[in-house]
């Protein structure tokens, strides 16, 4: 009598889950929290919304925006414009930290913003920055405004990887032990009948 | 002076975050997490390691 195969034991298996990826994406972490994962998702979401916001302070909130161009809708480089994301290819990696990215968004659709005299942290929160202010800017720093752009960068593409975890789970290279049990070595998969080569 | 304004007081924190959060979405366990953050944090301070040595040397060479 041949005994079925058993499969190896693996981390928890997970139904793919498309609201808690998305939920990942608007602030990372989140779809972790919402399936119940919270330690995890506390770690995602201090860690990475924290390096993006340092890497953004680091260039004076300066380093996450849109190229736009004079001429407004019109201007075949304008607002929309695959010119934009192209001429600023950062955004296309930090666009992925989810909803702390959207601001550069609003600002490039010329979406009403607060008041300049009242708020003006806001009103320029991820605009695009005057040329010459960013050159003056660079010009008087160390490497930190280029070490801050990379932090921002870097956290977006972390979160894509978080995005997957909330979607199907850990990427598990290596088995994982059940919890408070010592890991089983699987049964072979085919007993090799008696005689063969 | 030099410890308050190197830039290089910020790449420890980059090297954790990236190694605990890569970690953390390849294993669901703690220890796991932990353990391959500890061997990614390595791996990653060697590499930059061996970099900042390659990039002295040529400023000795070529100064």
């Amino acid at each position: 009598m041949s005994s079925a195969p058993t499969a190896p034991a693996t981390a928890t298996p997970q139904e793919p889950s498309l609201l808690a990826a998305f939920l990942s994406y608007l602030i990372p972490g989140l779809g972790q929290i919402y399936q119940g994962r919270y330690g995890k998702g506390i770690l995602f979401m201090v860690s990475l919304l924290g390096m993006f916001m340092l890497g953004q302070a680091m260039g004076n909130w300066q380093n996450v925006y849109i190229q736009s161009f004079e001429g407004g809708p019109n201007n075949p480089r304008g607002p929309g414009s695959v010119a934009a994301l192209v001429n600023r290819w950062h955004y296309g990696g930090q666009f992925w930290i989810g909803i702390a990215a959207w601001p550069a968004l609003w600002q490039h659709f010329n979406f009403s913003v607060p008041n300049k005299d009242d708020h003006p942290f806001w009103h320029n929160f991820q605009k695009m920055p005057n040329e010459n202010d960013v050159n003056q800017f660079i010009v008087n720093s160390d490497k930190t405004p280029d070490l801050g752009w990379v932090y921002t960068v870097v956290a977006g593409m972390l979160n894509i990887l978080v995005i997957y975890d909330a979607y199907a789970g850990p990427v598990v290279i290596a088995p994982s032990r059940p919890a408070g049990k010592e890991q089983t070595v699987p049964e072979q998969a085919q007993t090799k009948p008696e005689g063969a080569g | 002076m030099l410890f308050a304004m190197s830039i290089y007081w910020h790449l420890p924190l980059m090297l954790l975050v990236i190694s605990l959060v890569y970690s953390a979405t390849r294993h669901e366990q703690w220890d796991e997490i932990l353990g391959e953050a500890f061997r990614w944090g390595i791996r990653m301070f060697g590499f930059m390691l061996v970099v900042a040595l390659v990039l002295y040397g040529a400023s000795l060479l070529w100064p």
